[in-house]
């Protein structure tokens, strides 16, 4: 049993990471990328620069590994499963900081303040959602939240939770509308100075956290095994593939404001709108 | 010789290309870089080939080296000089040039000695030392030293730095001295105008498309070129309204709603240092895109003649 999940987790990491690749039509490019040369900018922090994509691999893999693949059977079946992954969200605002701040250059610098400057406010809307969405389930734990999904599932129960939480989905896997780290005005911020296996490495591991990612949202919103005829794993795996497909499209249609309006929005509208979320939630849970 | 599995799928990648625009041919580059196939890098690290448009001025051939000499191994530098060259043929040229270093060809070397440009003159083992811990000046660069911040009076760390003339974000040529608290612009001063583009390079069309790339859509930008509609969300919206607003000509928001239109925009743009001071690096950036590159041109010639 603990066997399959661990293969599954590891199975679904992978093949969803060579998906969100394929999605973003960059297969080509990575494997052209990976056999250029590495180059190094001066007086880099190197513990740092070569850690950064492994802690956000790790991450991928930590916040998977508390997802149910069928009805009750997830790898770590936590009972504060939310928090296990709220606090992989912190980290990830830590590691794309330390990506940028590693090369000891000014545009990787920038991105990696202006990433935790958004960053901050982004995950106090996903806790407000995370949490709304455990008042229904009374528990922390996603398989509780599966559970509570039998009769209805959270997206039309709590219709706000989703979509904030795409927002939360583009800021921590860094693409389009919200991708303040890597964005085009400082020449591709927190790598710009990565070439090589570095950079394909980068890339995996964002491709990694948006199967992460994708696999919360489905669990949360979407009933995560839930679904008739087909085994649970399956319905799962479709529902992470579609989300997934959703966010590519959404990063790519989606037009970036600038930093300092994003974080009015972010402030003033959308976490204001995620704590109404929370309360309304709350009542109805009653 | 045979070729791997990984180098058969790397050679249908697009060329990654970084483009160092000399005079005059602005217009051409951004519309060859449109293209099916080619892929523009926004950093040297990110390419491959090392594409020179134009006849560069020789003041600009130092920097041409160092932008060189950062495109990872293996590399082509490939020189547009010849106006009459179709994009069709420099296509051609480039995608040839790929696969020769995809198949295994060794590629350019250094143009520059690998060497610091200024000499070591810190003090300490971080160079740090000195006067007031801060006194020492390693490889030309003084330490930050904090000064008032602009916006809320604390005191912060300031960094200058030279951005051009090949940056991807500015107008080629233009060499900027900018003096930065965090990404807010305390002071700007131009160092070199930018090189002078012939009118095509205000055409609507590629005005948007560079407003298009700051917002993070390069898909919309490359279709917008190629003449298609942008196909993106919230494009107008996404550009904060009051933000560079000109005397005449509006603000960048209402300029891009006119590129969109197809209106070009003729502006007589306030010198660069006022026009910059105070906002913050993605609003410049967006803000310079927003402007044709003949105003920007005006108003740093103003400058110099003032």
């Amino acid at each position: 049993m603990i066997a399959g999940l661990v293969l599954a987790v590891l199975a679904t990491l992978a093949f969803g990471a060579l998906l969100a690749v394929a999605l973003d039509g960059r297969l080509a490019i990575l494997a052209a990328q990976g056999a250029r040369q590495r180059v190094e900018t001066e007086a880099p922090d190197r513990l740092n620069r070569d850690l950064a994509p492994a802690w956000y691999l790790a991450l991928a893999a930590i916040g998977l590994s508390v997802v149910p693949f069928a009805e009750g059977a997830a790898l770590i079946d936590s009972p504060v499963g939310i928090v296990v992954w709220g606090s992989c969200e912190a980290l990830i605002v830590v590691t794309v900081f330390l990506h940028g701040w590693s090369p000891n250059a000014p545009f990787p610098l920038i991105g990696a303040y202006r990433y935790a400057a958004i960053g901050l406010p982004v995950l106090l809307p996903s806790m407000f959602v995370l949490i709304a969405a455990a008042l229904p389930a009374e528990s922390l734990s996603f398989v509780a939240i599966v559970d509570s999904q039998r009769e209805l599932w959270n997206v039309i129960r709590q219709p706000l939770g989703l979509p904030l939480f795409c927002i939360v989905a583009l800021a921590l896997t860094l693409r389009g509308p919200m991708d303040y780290a890597d964005a085009a005005d400082i020449a591709t911020g927190t790598s710009a100075e990565e070439s090589g296996p570095a950079r394909v490495l980068w890339d995996i591991a964002r491709a990694a956290m948006l199967v992460s990612v994708s696999a919360i949202a489905a669990t949360v919103f979407l009933g995560g095994p839930l679904g008739p005829v087909l085994p649970g794993p399956v319905w799962l795996w479709l529902k992470i593939a579609g989300l997934m497909a959703l966010f590519v499209l959404g990063g790519r249609r989606i037009a970036r404001t600038t930093p300092s309006r994003m974080l009015s929005i972010l402030w003033v509208i959308l976490l204001p709108l995620s704590f109404l979320h929370l309360a309304i939630s709350g009542v109805l849970a009653l | 010789m045979g070729m791997s599995p990984l180098a058969r799928l790397a050679l249908r990648a697009p060329v990654p290309v970084f483009a160092a625009i000399g005079p005059g041919r602005q217009a051409d580059v951004e519309r060859l870089l449109a293209r099916r196939g080619l892929r523009r890098a926004l950093t040297p690290r990110d390419a491959a080939v090392l594409l020179l448009a134009g006849d560069l001025p020789p003041d600009a051939m130092e920097p041409l080296g160092r932008v060189h000499d950062q495109v990872p191994r293996p590399r082509r530098i490939l020189r547009w000089t010849d106006r009459t060259e179709t994009g069709d043929a420099v296509a051609d040229r480039l995608a040839t040039a790929w696969r020769g270093l995809c198949g295994g060809e060794d590629g350019d070397d250094d143009l520059q000695p690998d060497a610091p440009s200024n000499a070591w003159r810190g003090v300490g083992p971080h160079g740090q030392g000195g006067t007031g811990m801060m006194g020492g000046t390693p490889y030309g660069r003084p330490m930050a030293m904090t000064g008032l911040d602009i916006r809320d009076g604390l005191q912060l760390d300031r960094y200058t730095a030279r951005l051009g003339p090949f940056a991807p974000m500015l107008p080629p040529g233009l060499v900027l001295e900018l003096t930065l608290q965090g990404d807010v612009i305390c002071d700007a001063g131009v160092v070199c105008p930018p090189f002078a583009q012939p009118a095509d390079a205000d055409a609507p069309v590629l005005c948007s498309a560079r407003m298009l790339a700051l917002l993070g859509l390069e898909d919309a930008a490359r279709r917008v070129i190629r003449g298609g509609r942008p196909g993106a969300l919230w494009l107008r919206g996404a550009v904060p309204r009051g933000l560079g607003r000109i005397e005449g000509g509006g603000d960048a928001r209402e300029r891009l709603a006119g590129y969109l239109a197809g209106t070009p925009a003729a502006l007589a743009v306030p010198p660069l240092p006022e026009l910059l001071s105070g906002l913050e690096w993605a609003e410049a950036m967006l803000v310079l895109a927003s402007l044709p590159p003949s105003s920007i041109l005006r108003a740093t010639r103003l400058r110099e003649a003032a």
